[in-house]
């Protein structure tokens, strides 16, 4: 089993529809899924840290390292940050995927 | 006379010639700029996951040998929402006693559907080995199929997810969609690439029954996040390979028997499966492109049990329990 806490949050089709219909092998596409994964992955958690307290940081990774499925955290960030922070993981992930979009759909230089 | 294909819209065309090389430069890209930009702005993150020897990157892979190492396993146990509720549910031979007693048109089919939306989550997570030993009960004994969550050592990443609907699979080279049937199952296309074990036969003259039966009812599961996939690759390639699985629509109870040909979906796509364009024709309708199901390693060493949909109303009840 694979689980990141945010996971149930992410829905990104577009990309998904290019890098399938872009790759020509098993391997191949799964590599390009794992790029897309780790992109997703450094802007949500600078995305958490730019709202968190500094002071929270060092125990938010802690938490995050010793179980990064645990849907509690979400609970953990919305109590420390004071706002809504499925909404915000929601909205980071839209932006990310336009941004991926335009970068896909624009020439090659 | 040759079949009409579906035309594809603009944006389809557009996307269609994106060559693979040119797009993973510019994910890579992407990917240095995001990374450079959490590490300028917070450098103690990197120092962080440094000094516990994993890339921040890397988060899902550290997840999985954790989960999978059973690590953490008793803290998801008493996570489980579902501990209270399997205590105040009904035994596995009450279910099962009902569906028996059930003797209207699809009466198993409908009792299948409000046992498991009693007892399964309403948003699609990891089961506890509990409740999925309660499902394999039920699931015997209403399709007479064998199912195992866990066969010879092997589980799957999930056992309740979303499944998607997938593309045909190309059987061998020179393969192209219109010999892929007619109708609704053509609208879905045929993919680029091949599927997971490569073609299906090398050439169209060895492409059997069997193997036409096996693109046609085809599954994909995540075996790319198998915590032991990178290790054990070559031994779970072949396991994987054209397995039999259940798949059961837990919203209207259509299930059907179908063979692994394929890994995905990413996990940013929120789905866990895939079918294929006649696995989710029969499990949803035609226009069927989402949705909940269970799936469920099939126990079938003599391979006996057909690939297809599942009819409840030839299944014997096999009082599994009661034994």
């Amino acid at each position: 089993m694979s689980k990141i806490f945010y996971d149930h949050l992410i829905i990104i089709e577009e990309i998904d529809f290019i890098i399938r219909n872009a790759a020509e092998s098993s391997e191949e596409k799964e590599e390009l899924w794992k790029l897309v994964d780790e992109i997703i992955h450094h802007r949500i958690l600078e995305r958490i840290l730019n709202r968190l307290p500094e002071k929270r940081h060092k125990e938010f990774l802690e938490r995050f390292h010793l179980a990064p499925h645990d849907e509690s955290h979400i609970l953990y960030l919305q109590e420390k940050t004071g706002e809504d922070i499925e909404k915000i993981i929601k909205k980071e992930v839209n932006e990310l995927e336009k941004e991926l979009l335009s970068l896909v759909k624009a020439p090659s230089r | 006379m040759s079949k009409k294909l579906p035309k594809k819209t603009k944006f389809e065309k557009i996307l269609l010639n994106i060559d693979s090389d040119v797009l993973r430069q510019k994910l890579k890209l992407k990917h240095l700029e995001v990374k450079d930009t959490l590490t300028k702005k917070y450098p103690q993150v990197d120092v962080f996951f440094k000094e516990k020897g994993i890339d921040p990157g890397q988060i899902r892979e550290h997840s999985a040998k954790l989960l999978g190492a059973g690590a953490i396993a008793s803290a998801l146990l008493l996570a489980s929402p579902n501990q209270d509720m399997l205590k105040l549910l009904p035994s596995p031979q009450e279910v099962l006693h009902n569906l028996k007693l059930s003797n209207e048109k699809d009466g198993t089919r409908t009792l299948l559907v409000s046992t498991i939306k009693s007892f399964l989550p309403e948003r699609p997570r990891p089961l506890v080995r509990s409740e999925e030993k309660f499902l394999e009960h039920i699931f015997i004994n209403t399709t007479g199929i064998p199912v195992k969550a866990s066969l010879e050592g092997e589980h799957l990443n999930t056992t309740y997810g979303y499944i998607g609907a997938e593309q045909h699979l190309r059987r061998f080279p020179g393969d192209s969609l219109k010999e892929h049937g007619e109708g609704q199952v053509l609208k879905s296309g045929i993919a680029r690439g091949r599927g997971a074990w490569g073609y299906f036969a090398q050439s169209r003259e060895q492409l059997t029954e069997d193997l036409i039966q096996k693109e046609k009812w085809y599954a994909v599961v995540q075996t790319l996040y198998l915590p032991d996939w990178n290790r054990r690759a070559q031994y779970l390639r072949e396991w994987y390979k054209y397995r039999k699985v259940l798949i059961v629509n837990t919203e209207n109870g259509k299930s059907v028997v179908a063979a692994i040909a394929d890994s995905g979906p990413a996990a940013w796509t929120g789905k866990q499966f895939g079918g294929s364009p006649e696995v989710m024709e029969e499990l949803g309708g035609a226009k069927y492109k989402k949705g909940p199901v269970m799936v469920f390693f099939v126990d079938d060493p003599e391979n006996k049990i057909p690939l297809g949909p599942v009819d409840y109303s030839n299944v014997k009840m096999v009082n599994v329990l009661e034994n």
